[in-house]
């Protein structure tokens, strides 16, 4: 292309095959070690920009004084356009804490027992240290916020960053910010470790943000966790209805949870929860002496076989149950003789189609990339269909831990229904059990739609991959904490169920 | 998406008078004749418009079944309206209706709106109850009545949207608090910028969106 071929949106797609080609050379030529990090990238691919830029990105970088530093983050800026969608821009709505990113993000890496990525951490910042002579975590903080936001690059105050950081579907962000530290090592281990940290670091200075921890506080409910999540989406989503012309999938999980009634069946499930832990209570203020002895040990036992479930993640193959028959059998094994399969057999059903979806998403891709080739010669144009496949995939891959997530507690909650309803005597164990089965089955769904989204795009710098992968891993394991908690509200029910059944059995 | 209101409803009656169907005719549009035995509770929500405000309908859908009712009793608190539903082809399940009224009374607020619904008035050829005796019913314990078909989707919008407006009447008279969760009634998510949406626009009404 030609100088003379002076449209603005020719010049731009250069820049894009330009950026593209940098970063494809990078990949090549780097040699496989930890530092091919998204926070050193752009730095590099914009030091072997070529020097006479296109007028339109001119326009576009008008603000911009040309230190190296900054012409980085003219490079994200193209990205970030692309990346607007990714982390949907929300304004933002929860502003307890002010707490500086600098601060956060000293106390996770402090916390984090995770060796490696702490080295590869230190590594990082040292070198942006040297690179822009800018504090390593000031920087981070100001990469992120202008992916998130290409319409105010200078305006990046971290600070602000961090509240965004505080809703749960925002959480993303504070991977993203961190990925090129930790992420690398690529484990949903590390993932969940680093999540949980993380929540527990912004938890300490936002109490408004420990309701995600609302069960073991006791401060705040799940469903009311999810919901304000829902809320926050809604009110997102408008905002994008209003402000946002270019339409992308963005996938809200709150949202998607809710129109899968799992909000209405957590809070169904947490009423009965209720109710059956104040009636235990006060059965338990009637008693006294040995009897009271009694019930108390024979409800530890119960309460024990609550705190005994281990789910390792370690284990989970994604090359196993293709179709998600096994987790059928696994499921239906689990609650024999529990009468709700009509509620099990949706939750099979949705897993199977999930299954199915992903088989569809792994065969077809190439052929149609290559007839995206052939049709659409236009660079641009196909960088976009790329990258809007990899958003229907991780939109799917949200879409079906939502629903997946939704039909676990709508199990639970059934089940809850069922065991007061008759009586019977159900083992928590086989409850557990369930919750296992549950959560392995989240987790090997999440890990074959990010093997799916790294197949998709092989040919793709991390930073546009990365945030999308970082997501599904969270929301997987949003999901898989949700289900846990789900099944904690089970506990009462036993109990109360326990009692009844001994009373029962005393009269006879 | 976004919506002013949220109002919790039950749909409460007697086994097989037709209340999952009155919930799938409301939500889905369509009739489905045979239809599983409710356990426990099952959900629908919809969107409606009253006032040019959108409000979104949160069903409770409970399990008809007297060896259920223990159970589906916790759920009727913090409904803001109810739908007591009869099949007007079954005497008995009229009858029923004042156990059905004294136990949604005592166990959920008492500024609940109830909506009786003398359902399957599309089998006019069985009728036992007529209409005129609904009509008294309703009078005489401060109803609002209607008799619907869920088949021929006959009245069912109306009886969904009307008790919605009683409510909706309630909360411009000042008469339900709207800030307390209890009262099944749940303010939309706000937008930031726009107030439109706000009703009154009182800005500590702000503070319902959020959560309790």
């Amino acid at each position: 292309m030609s100088d003379s071929e002076a449209t603005a949106a020719a010049k731009g797609a250069e820049v894009v095959q330009e950026e593209f080609q940098d970063a494809l050379e990078m990949l090549d030529s780097s040699p496989p070690t930890p530092d091919i990090s998204t926070d050193v990238a752009p730095t590099r691919k914009a030091r072997r920009r070529p020097e006479p830029k296109p007028a339109a990105a001119e326009v576009e970088e008008k603000p911009k004084t040309p230190s190296d530093s900054t012409v980085s983050q003219g490079g994200w800026g193209y990205w970030g356009s692309w990346g607007k969608s990714i982390l949907s821009t929300a304004t933002a709505t929860v502003a307890t804490v002010g707490q500086g990113l600098t601060q956060v993000i000293e106390k996770a890496e402090t916390s984090l027992g995770i060796p490696s990525p702490t080295e590869l951490s230190a590594q990082a910042e040292e070198e942006q240290k040297e690179q822009d002579g800018q504090s390593g975590r000031r920087r981070i903080g100001g990469n992120g916020k202008c992916d998130g936001n290409a319409d105010v690059p200078h305006q990046c105050r971290p600070e602000y960053y961090v509240i965004m950081d505080i809703t749960p579907k925002l959480n993303l962000h504070i991977f993203f910010s961190l990925q090129g530290k930790t992420v690398i090592t690529g484990g949903l281990d590390a993932l969940e470790f680093i999540g949980k940290k993380t929540m527990d670091v912004i938890a300490e200075g936002d109490p408004g943000f420990r309701k995600t921890k609302g069960l073991i506080n006791r401060n705040s409910t799940l469903s009311q966790v999810l919901r304000e999540a829902k809320e926050r989406e809604e009110l997102q989503q408008t905002a994008e209805e209003e402000s946002d012309s270019e339409k992308k999938a963005v996938a809200h999980y709150g949202m998607l949870f809710d129109e899968f009634q799992g909000l209405s069946h957590l809070e169904a499930l947490e009423i009965l929860s209720r109710e059956s832990e104040s009636k235990v209570k006060s059965v338990l203020t009637t008693l006294s002496g040995d009897e009271l002895v009694q019930l108390r040990e024979e409800l530890e036992l119960i309460k024990e076989s609550f705190s005994l479930v281990e789910f390792d993640d370690e284990e989970v193959d994604e090359k196993k149950d293709e179709d998600g028959s096994e987790f059928e059998k696994e499921i239906m094994e689990a609650l024999e003789g529990l009468s709700i399969t009509a509620t099990a057999e949706k939750l099979s059903k949705a897993c199977k189609s999930t299954c199915s979806q992903i088989t569809d998403m792994i065969t077809p891709q190439e052929e149609e990339s290559e007839e995206d080739m052939k049709t659409a010669p236009s660079v641009e144009s196909e960088m976009l269909n790329v990258f809007l496949f990899h958003h229907e995939i991780h939109a799917a891959a949200i879409r079906s831990l939502a629903e997946l997530t939704a039909r676990s507690i709508e199990l639970f909650h059934k089940l809850a229904e069922m065991i007061l309803f008759a009586n019977g005597s159900t083992e928590a164990g086989v409850l557990s059990q369930l919750t296992v089965v549950l959560c392995k089955e989240i987790s090997l769904l999440s890990k074959k739609f990010t093997s799916c989204l790294t197949t998709a795009g092989s040919n793709e710098k991390g930073d546009v991959l990365n945030p999308l992968i970082t997501g599904v891993f969270l929301e997987a394991s949003n999901s898989a904490s949700y289900i846990q908690d789900a099944f904690q509200l089970l506990m009462p029910i036993l109990e109360i169920s326990h009692i009844q059944r001994r009373a029962e059995s005393s009269e006879q | 998406m976004a919506y002013a209101y949220l109002f919790k409803y039950i749909i409460i009656g007697d086994t097989g008078v037709g209340k999952s169907c009155l919930l799938l005719q409301f939500t889905d549009k369509r009739f489905q004749p045979v239809h599983d035995l409710t356990i426990g509770v099952e959900f629908g929500a919809r969107m409606i418009t009253i006032d040019g405000k959108q409000i979104k309908l949160q069903i409770w859908d409970t399990a008809g079944q007297e060896s259920f009712r223990s159970i589906t009793r916790s759920y009727y608190r913090g409904a803001a309206g109810a739908l007591l539903v009869y099949d007007i082809t079954r005497r008995d399940t009229f009858n029923h209706l004042t156990t059905w009224l004294e136990d949604a009374r005592q166990h959920s607020n008492s500024n609940m709106v109830i909506m009786l619904i003398g359902n399957k008035s599309d089998l006019e050829s069985r009728r036992e109850v007529k209409k005129e005796e609904g009509e008294a019913f309703a009078r005489e314990h401060g109803l609002i009545f209607m008799e619907t078909s869920a088949k021929t989707a006959s009245n069912v919008e109306e009886a969904f949207i009307n008790t919605a407006k009683e409510i909706y009447e309630k909360i411009q008279e000042g008469v339900f608090d709207i800030n307390n969760e209890a009262n099944g009634i749940k303010i939309g998510p706000q937008h930031p910028t726009t107030n439109s949406t706000l009703p009154g626009s009182q800005g500590g009404q702000q503070a319902g969106g959020g959560c309790c």
